[in-house]
């Protein structure tokens, strides 16, 4: 089975966040950036469909600015995907979700593919949009909250669940298709040194951006702000459990009227 | 602007959800009053679509066939496209769930259009439409402008109040199935395994949250913080530490890893508050922590501490709880 499992460059989840000089933005100055936690998952996933599936590979693709990009699709490598493409953009800036996509979408239709798998969202713009309009412009099948992905290579079938508001939905899919992987129950592994030192000399092949699309440019940030620092809790004196539990129900339903 | 609104509904039990009546409120906000339009896809999407006019909208579109049901996300973006254009929508507005934001992402994608999702704010600005948005787990908020012809916005659960009761007799017209590209039909639903939730609701869907963690000690102590959930109508979440020592299912993991959520309540029993868990719950609007250690970071980010032992505590609570809602 060949698949493909896409990644993206976010800033470290420990990074303190600071707001860019342009108010507009996070401030990307000296921020050490990682693979998204998600698609550490969907990395973790796709190397265990491969382990399972023998003559898989696994290709990983990207689209984002230098150098961050190329050093997630490096981390990819040294986890162990076979090959590495890298759709480069302007720099400084991520691209906007369905940017993203399309760029993706270049990479994807130019690799092999039976199955795309993506994270269900970046840790820096939270905005869950690339796997299904990756699939819009693949003009394939999109699955979102997918929990436990197997092969049934007899059947050439994917077979797996989706995590719903209602429950649990069993399918069975012939490939193409992207999956969104609904969250990390895998524990993800970690490159070892070895590995890490071969991926510095791998190829990355790229794919230049499509010059005629057209920029969804039509979504601009206009502000970015930080909360007012959180003063810590009101701590609650008591002497007994039973006075702690009738100080707080007064608060939840008198100053912060969250309890009828 | 005179242009429509479509709001893509979901129901449940054959009513409106309460994600789909929150984008009725967002849709309402910024369109002209009689241009909000509804739209429903399902195999009995008639009768459900009806419940629109429950809510004040006129105008109604369907899709509905047996074959909807097991049908992909990426079938329901299809139908909505096409009910878009028979209705002349230039900005859809979708509830905060896994299907809202697949079909923004799909439709965003057809028409070239901007897409946010997560929103909390939705206004006009001149031409274009500003939203705002929590990013980065809920440590940051961005405001963007969404400019052009057309743009579609899913919104954050909880960040609105549902549309109220305003009921009208709308009229009702059908968008055809063949308007789908035959690939995405393929796709095969085996079952469907309704969860045993202890009849609480889902943890992306809860208007209170209550979670567990390391300081329960055991899989055998986690009754205490369910019966404080079930007092409150609340679900149950659990930290990273929980779910992997195989306490609970991974499915109640509230986290970078698990899930995001940012109900009007949460509270966070025994859990230490590591950045992995913050990001998943720092945006509810009050969060009480409950821990043994007056040091865990969980009560910077909170609103309400009690330094106890929450065995003394939980169950104190929810008789407290119980009382007070003449349970």
């Amino acid at each position: 089975m060949e698949i493909v499992v896409c990644v993206k460059p976010v800033p470290d989840p420990e990074t303190r966040l600071r707001v860019g000089a342009d108010g507009t933005s996070v401030d990307i100055e000296g921020v050490k950036f990682v693979l998204a936690g998600y698609d550490e998952s969907a990395v973790e996933q796709a190397l265990l469909l491969k382990e399972a599936t023998p003559g898989s590979k696994v290709h990983v693709v990207s689209a984002g600015p230098a150098p961050r990009t190329e050093e997630v699709l490096r981390a990819s490598l040294a986890l162990g995907c076979d090959t590495a493409t890298w759709v480069e953009t302007p720099p400084a800036v991520s691209p906007d979700p369905v940017s993203a996509a399309r760029a993706l979408a270049r990479a994807v239709a130019a690799t092999p593919h039976d199955l795309v798998l993506c994270g269900k969202q970046a840790g820096d713009d939270e905005a869950g949009l690339v796997p299904a309009a990756l699939a819009e412009l693949l003009g394939i099948p999109d699955f979102s909250l997918v929990v436990d992905l197997r092969w049934d290579a007899a059947a050439s079938r994917l077979r797996f669940q989706r995590s719903t508001e209602t429950g649990l939905e069993r399918w069975e899919v012939s490939p193409p298709c992207v999956i969104a992987l609904q969250q990390a129950w895998n524990d993800p592994r970690t490159a070892k040194l070895p590995a890490i030192l071969k991926s510095r000399k791998l190829p990355i092949a790229k794919v230049p951006p499509d010059a005629g699309a057209v920029p969804t440019g039509a979504s601009r940030a206009a502000k970015f702000e930080l909360p007012p620092p959180r003063t810590g809790a009101k701590m609650i004196e008591f002497k007994t459990p039973e006075e702690a539990a009738q100080k707080l129900v007064q608060l939840l339903k008198e100053e912060a009227k969250v309890f009828p | 602007m005179t242009a429509a609104t479509l709001v893509v509904g979901e129901a449940h039990d054959g009513s409106l959800s309460g994600a789909t009546r929150e984008a009725l409120t967002v849709a309402r906000a910024v369109t002209a009053p009689g241009d909000v339009v509804g739209f429903l896809a399902g195999p009995a999407a008639r009768s459900a679509a009806a419940d629109f006019g429950r809510f004040g909208v006129a105008r109604v579109y369907f899709a509905e066939d047996p074959k909807l049901d097991g049908a992909t996300h990426s079938v329901s973006a299809h139908l909505a496209a096409a009910a878009a254009e028979d209705a002349g929508a230039n900005l859809i507005v979708v509830g905060g769930t896994a299907l809202g934001r697949d079909i923004v992402a799909r439709l965003a994608t057809r028409w070239n259009a901007a897409v946010a999702t997560g929103v909390t704010s939705l206004v006009r600005a001149g031409e274009a439409l500003e939203v705002r948005r929590p990013v980065f787990g809920g440590r940051a908020t961005e405001t963007r402008r969404l400019e052009g012809p057309h743009a579609a916005v899913a919104v954050r659960p909880h960040a609105f109040a549902a549309a109220p009761e305003a009921p009208v007799a709308p009229s009702l017209s059908a968008v055809a199935l063949d308007r789908v590209p035959a690939a995405l039909w393929v796709p095969k639903r085996l079952g469907i395994e309704v969860t045993a939730r202890g009849g609480g609701p889902s943890l992306g869907d809860a208007s209170i949250v209550v979670s567990g963690g390391r300081g329960g000690r055991a899989a055998e102590n986690f009754h205490l913080v369910e019966e404080l959930a079930a007092s409150l109508g609340a679900a149950g979440g659990a930290s990273r530490a929980v779910t992997d020592a195989g306490w609970r299912p991974a499915t109640f993991q509230v986290g970078q890893t698990g899930k995001t959520v940012s109900p009007q309540l949460y509270v966070a029993v025994g859990i230490s508050g590591a950045i992995q868990h913050l990001v998943g719950m720092v945006s509810s609007r009050t969060i009480v922590a409950i821990n043994s250690d007056a040091s865990a970071p969980i009560f910077k980010v909170a609103d309400y501490g009690i330094v106890g032992d929450l065995f003394q505590i939980l169950p104190a609570l929810t008789a407290e709880i119980r009382r007070v809602r003449g349970q």
